[in-house]
């Protein structure tokens, strides 16, 4: 077996090969090692690659499985983490001016060592997570399967390395879009779990009430394993949830599951034809394999861009407002011009957008009585091209953004419920398009089950970017 | 709603102590106008009766 076939492989069938012992842990690091620095210069998907402390707990790995000691799948695994969390000892940039280096790890490094991954480094992101800032200190993150395109923000590294084989699978964080949208643009799996699923101790903040990191892997079933690892209550953050995580268990098919197409996705002059057909196909896919498949109507979702938009930049400017004082020329223009928009937010219109909130939620809760799964684009068209500029050269391009990328994937931020990007098709350009699923609160097992059961009677997620 | 100009923009920056670049003053405009117009036209009947919750930490079903 090649290399690059290994570097492919899932994490369930790396985990089986390492049990055989028809392969080390540290091969597989050496592999990957090797494919980063081969590879990863045209993609900018590192900022830091720990290639020594990679190798000594691959060893580590394998003399625990020599030594007969007791491992779950993760045991050896090469994963990686978006530069936003924190690693004992190893830098913090959180893709902008921040050169931190913690004394302590983050709860989802914590939990993923614990697990027994191997950390491979840190990954490139937007500018402390927010999005859309041009200059990229660690480089331009690129879409591995077109180098002309956006990879997708803010966890760009996280969908880039996975898409590429340069780790197996990764950690993205989510605050209105950022696990599913890298997902959908670089042909990948990412989940963005309830809010309160994932501890946010030692996760650099943007908005505390939205935020949650969660896995991005080649296909459903590594990402649920993933997320079986770093999920679950954790002392270091009072708002984790004590409701039980679920192991892991595939359903044959889609008997007795209710999907609604949200109407307003689809019926909607952004979306593009070849995602509006790819995402029809794959509802028709799940139908043929026992889901009953209705169209439902959430008119109350076309507000969701500008909600998020309005309480993720006040919250974020918060956290900023000492930095914006003191070191606003080290920001990338784009991200300083919105954390001051956010700073001067009216009160009475961030409480309407929190009403808002609370309205936006009630309506799709209210529909989790008819159905069990949303589905919806993920995005209304597969990757943008590298942007210049920011574009936001009048207050209608400002207008035109709210009802773009985030639109398609706030509403289930805001509703604090989870949220899935799975692969479902690509644009006769050769650009990935996914499909996004949103369940009840809590009830992750769900979209697994939907999107592994979809994910058996189709292939768009076993395809892999030439590099 | 009436757009706030990039001088009144300016002056509430430094109400709160913020300075805006000259270079990035139009965009900042745009953007805090382009959100205020946008929420001021926001309307719903359970508008003035739903209170505000800022996490959902309990599934209400």
């Amino acid at each position: 077996m090649s290399d690059t076939e290994l570097a492919r492989k899932s994490l369930t069938e790396l985990s089986a090969l390492l049990r055989a012992k028809a392969l080390s842990s540290v091969e597989l690091v050496e592999i990957f090692l090797k494919r980063i620095q081969k590879i990863d210069p045209s993609l900018h998907s590192y900022i830091t690659v720990c290639a020594d402390e990679a190798l000594r707990s691959a060893r580590q790995a394998d003399e625990a499985r020599t030594s007969g000691a007791p491992n779950g799948l993760l045991h050896g695994i090469p994963v990686a983490i978006k530069d936003q969390m924190h690693m004992q000892g190893v830098r913090t940039t959180a893709g902008s001016f921040l050169d931190s280096f913690p004394s302590e790890d983050s709860t989802v490094v914590a939990r993923l060592k614990s697990a027994g991954a191997i950390i491979l480094g840190k990954l490139n992101l937007s500018e402390f997570a927010f999005g859309g800032n041009i200059g990229h200190p660690f480089g331009t993150p690129r879409n591995p399967w077109d180098t002309n395109h956006q990879p997708g923000h803010s966890s760009s590294g996280s969908g880039i390395a996975v898409a590429a084989s340069l780790c197996t699978a990764a950690i993205g964080e989510d605050t209105g879009g950022s696990i599913r949208i890298p997902a959908a643009w670089c042909g990948i799996t990412g989940l963005r779990p309830t809010w309160g699923r994932v501890s946010r101790y030692g996760i650099q903040p943007i908005s505390w009430s939205m935020d949650q990191a969660g896995p991005m892997a080649r296909s459903v079933e590594d990402c649920a394993q993933v997320f079986q690892a770093i999920s679950g209550h954790d002392l270091k953050d009072p708002s984790t949830s004590h409701y039980p995580v679920l192991p892991f268990t595939p359903k044959p098919d889609l008997r007795g599951i209710r999907i609604g197409i949200i109407k307003e996705s689809l019926d909607n002059d952004l979306v593009h034809s070849e995602v509006r057909a790819a995402v029809e196909k794959a509802a028709n896919v799940m139908e043929e394999i026992g889901a009953t498949v209705s169209d439902i109507s959430l008119p109350i979702l076309e507000k969701a861009g500008v909600v998020s938009a309005a309480i993720t930049d006040a919250d974020g400017a918060f956290v900023h407002r000492h930095w914006l004082r003191n070191r606003s020329s080290e920001y990338d223009s784009v991200t300083r011009r919105r954390l001051l928009a956010g700073s001067l937010m009216p009160s009475q219109l961030l409480q309407k957008a929190q009403r808002f909130r609370v309205l936006i939620r009630r309506q799709i809760i209210l529909a989790f009585q008819n159905v069990d799964i949303l589905l919806s684009p993920t995005q209304p068209t597969a990757a943008a091209k590298l942007e210049t500029t920011s574009g936001l050269d009048s207050k209608d391009a400002v207008l035109q953004k709210f009802a773009g990328p985030r639109g398609a994937t706030a509403p289930f931020n805001l509703s604090a419920v989870p949220a899935i990007s799975i692969p479902c098709g690509f644009t006769s350009a050769g650009l990935p398009i996914g499909l996004q699923l949103a369940s009840r609160p809590f009830d992750e097992l769900t979209l697994f089950q939907t999107g592994h059961s979809y994910q058996q009677h189709t292939s768009w997620h076993n395809r892999h970017p030439s590099l | 709603m009436k757009d706030l100009t990039s001088n009144e923009v300016r002056t509430q920056a430094l109400a709160l102590g913020l300075e805006i670049l000259e270079e990035d003053l139009a965009e900042v405009a745009f953007r805090l106008n382009a959100l205020s117009e946008t929420l001021a036209a926001l309307e719903h009947p359970d508008l003035d009766t739903v209170e505000y919750r800022a996490v959902f930490d309990t599934p209400e079903y």
